[in-house]
């Protein structure tokens, strides 16, 4: 539907986009220009104090400190995206493709998962990786020594959760991807003498890059924020981003420096997901990337 | 007919408990070009699929080129197919999509280009087309590149599943002739699947029309037109006379029959036209529409002649089209004439129609 330009003088239309408007301005654009405000000021004596300063910024970018987490956070990011498209791309094309009327019950089981409390998930991985625990226990009825995998509270189980909570994502935009590829399309392919294997790396694939950079954008993101994992699975041991900034707004008392770290991520994190709508939205001659096309 | 590169014999095809092809089989020669033509869930776009490759028959015999194509996949075939809805890659240009079968068996690359600037030009496509995607193609333009992309590394059979049945009347004319004279040119053989009887007609060698998964009729264009095996083919093309007809053997072989609407002399059709097929006393009459015309009193006498009013005429361009009501014929006779800016008779009129004994045909009610 086109929308005409005098649209703004449509009063039914301003009733109904300006409350959302002013909820947006004052919830979301209004803190965050007051987090960028708090990141000239500096931190005296466990109080506020209005300098209007680059103190802090020289700060953030200047303490390796502060780096080595950032990039921890970004590494861990990344290795959590890789892990979790590899994870969620054969279970999507199960779904899209193999699993006939049986895709509705897995499609059900994964959205309960999916739905259930954090929080309880990632206790839960405890009860399995403890050095007695489920997992363990079952190494040792298989003939490893006890406590084979003691990985609990380090970076490996942060992953671990990490990938665990987030892969559902990548899992619902490649589904919605792959399902929407005509099926013809292979057909042609292997009617042109391609393999399986060949159709799936000239055909499926590129036709399911909007469903993987979605899935890919939304898990770096979500990543970039992990709190629950680090801090459950990973002992505290190696604190990410997120901790890093609670650590500076609830333990030091240092507003100005948690401002800054969250501006960082931010950033960071639009950044990522501007190149993922770029990748999707890249025009390929007359086929028009849309953001409709993940859904 | 030449030596036959596709032979399938008996072919069943099984869904679950729905039996789409019972025991089909079919010969298509090197070179021919066979139209499968039937209402959708004839089974003809299944046995398409089972000749390409894409569905295994549940048992028969298929070969292809001479070898048994039994576990053989799509890949291996020497034939390719046309898709319904083209199925061109999105993602890659005109000239990735008609290169890509070169590119599978790793043609050279210089080879390739040329045999795809080659194939561009046999289409009569534009060369600077070679760099666009498909969605920046006419719908026309779609079709050629699919038709090169099947053609580009020389099938011996080419498979076309309805493909101009999206087209507007005036592109699929154009591309019907093009497909003729594109399948005269190449010597491929040519498989058609349509649900158009005239399409097939104007371009097939051989037609064979199917219904509920079996194959009804093979034949010329003209064997299926003018001797259709019974009423569903002779009907199949669209409007035409069929009367119910009771009948007797006459002197010679020759068939003599009765109807209390038509007014006869001589009642008698000789052996030649009709179905060898017919049992029984009864069955029905074929009289193509084009072949009725006026009878005007006084003038010579047809060999038959019927009693009506006309219910509505059409003008069509190039002909004429009455329907004229006969009492005791439950549906308008169709009587096709020449175009003429004279229209003979008004919509109420009385009117006599005759035809001539050449123009019937007797078939199995």
């Amino acid at each position: 539907m086109r929308i005409e330009h005098k649209s703004w003088r449509d009063p039914l239309l301003i009733g109904a986009t300006v409350p959302l408007a002013l909820i947006m301005i004052l919830f979301f654009v209004v803190p965050l220009i007051m987090t960028g405000i708090l990141t000239f000021q500096s931190s005296r004596y466990y109080r506020l104090a209005w300098t209007w300063d680059l103190t802090i910024w020289r700060d953030v970018f200047g303490h390796s400190h502060y780096w080595v987490v950032m990039l921890r956070t970004l590494g861990m990011s990344l290795a959590c995206v890789v892990l979790s498209v590899l994870i969620a791309y054969p279970v999507a094309y199960g779904l899209a493709t193999r699993l006939g009327s049986l895709r509705h019950h897995v499609t059900i089981l994964i959205t309960f998962a999916f739905l259930t409390d954090t929080v309880l998930k990632t206790f839960g991985w405890i009860l399995v990786l403890d050095q007695n625990g489920v997992l363990n226990w079952g190494l040792s009825h298989l003939g490893f020594e006890p406590g084979a995998v003691n990985i609990l509270f380090t970076p490996t189980a942060t992953l671990i959760g990490m990938v665990y909570n987030l892969a559902v994502y990548p899992i619902f935009t490649l589904y919605l991807s792959l399902a929407r590829i005509d099926r013809d399309l292979q057909l042609a392919a292997y009617d042109a003498g391609a393999s399986r294997f060949r159709t799936f790396f000239e055909v499926t694939l590129p036709l399911s890059r909007p469903g993987l950079y979605a899935g890919a954008a939304l898990v770096f993101v979500l990543s970039l924020g992990a709190f629950l994992e680090p801090k459950v699975m990973g002992g505290g041991n190696a604190p990410m981003a997120s901790e890093l900034i609670n650590q500076s707004f609830s333990t030091r008392v240092n507003w100005p420096l948690g401002a800054a770290l969250t501006l960082v991520l931010i950033v960071i994190g639009s950044a990522s997901l501007a190149l993922s709508a770029a990748l999707t939205l890249r025009r390929r001659g007359g086929e028009q990337g849309r953001l409709s096309d993940v859904g | 007919m030449p030596s036959a590169i596709i032979e399938a014999s008996r072919i069943i095809k099984d869904y679950g408990s729905f039996r789409a092809l019972h025991s089909v089989s079919l010969e298509v020669g090197t070179g021919e070009f066979v139209a499968l033509v039937g209402p959708s869930g004839c089974g003809k776009t299944t046995l398409l699929k089972i000749i390409a490759g894409f569905e295994e028959p549940t048992s028969g015999e298929l070969k292809i080129a001479g070898s048994n194509m039994d576990g053989v996949p799509a890949a291996k075939r020497p034939v390719r197919m046309v898709f319904q809805r083209l199925a061109l890659f999105p993602h890659k240009t005109v000239r990735d999509n008609i290169g890509f079968p070169l590119k599978l068996a790793k043609t050279e690359k210089v080879e390739a280009d040329r045999r795809v600037r080659a194939m561009l030009d046999l289409m009569h496509l534009n060369p600077s087309y070679l760099g666009r995607y498909p969605a920046q193609l006419s719908g026309g333009e779609q079709q050629r590149v699919a038709l090169a992309r099947a053609l580009v590394s020389r099938p011996g059979v080419l498979l076309l599943d309805e493909p101009m049945s999206a087209l507007d009347v005036k592109l699929k004319k154009s591309l019907q002739a093009e497909l003729k004279n594109l399948h005269r040119n190449l010597g491929t053989s040519f498989v058609l699947v349509t649900h158009d009887l005239e399409e097939a007609m104007m371009l097939a060698d051989r037609i064979c029309v199917m219904r509920s998964g079996r194959v009804l009729q093979v034949g010329t264009p003209s064997e299926i037109y003018y001797r259709p095996v019974d009423t569903f083919v002779a009907s199949f093309i669209g409007d035409t006379n069929l009367f119910p007809v009771s009948i007797a053997n006459g002197q010679g072989g020759s068939v003599a029959f009765s109807s209390p609407i038509i007014a006869c002399d001589s009642a008698i059709a000789p052996k030649a036209q009709c179905s060898p097929t017919i049992e029984g006393d009864r069955a029905s009459l074929l009289v193509r529409p084009e072949a009725m015309r006026f009878v005007e009193a006084g003038n010579a006498q047809p060999f038959a002649t019927l009693n009506g009013k006309v219910e509505e005429f059409f003008i069509k361009g190039a002909s004429i089209q009455f329907r004229i009501r006969v009492d005791g014929h439950p549906v308008p006779v169709v009587m096709d004439l020449p175009g003429t800016p004279n229209i003979p008779a008004a919509v109420g009129a009385d009117v006599t129609i005759g035809f001539d004994r050449s123009d019937v045909f007797l078939l199995q009610e």
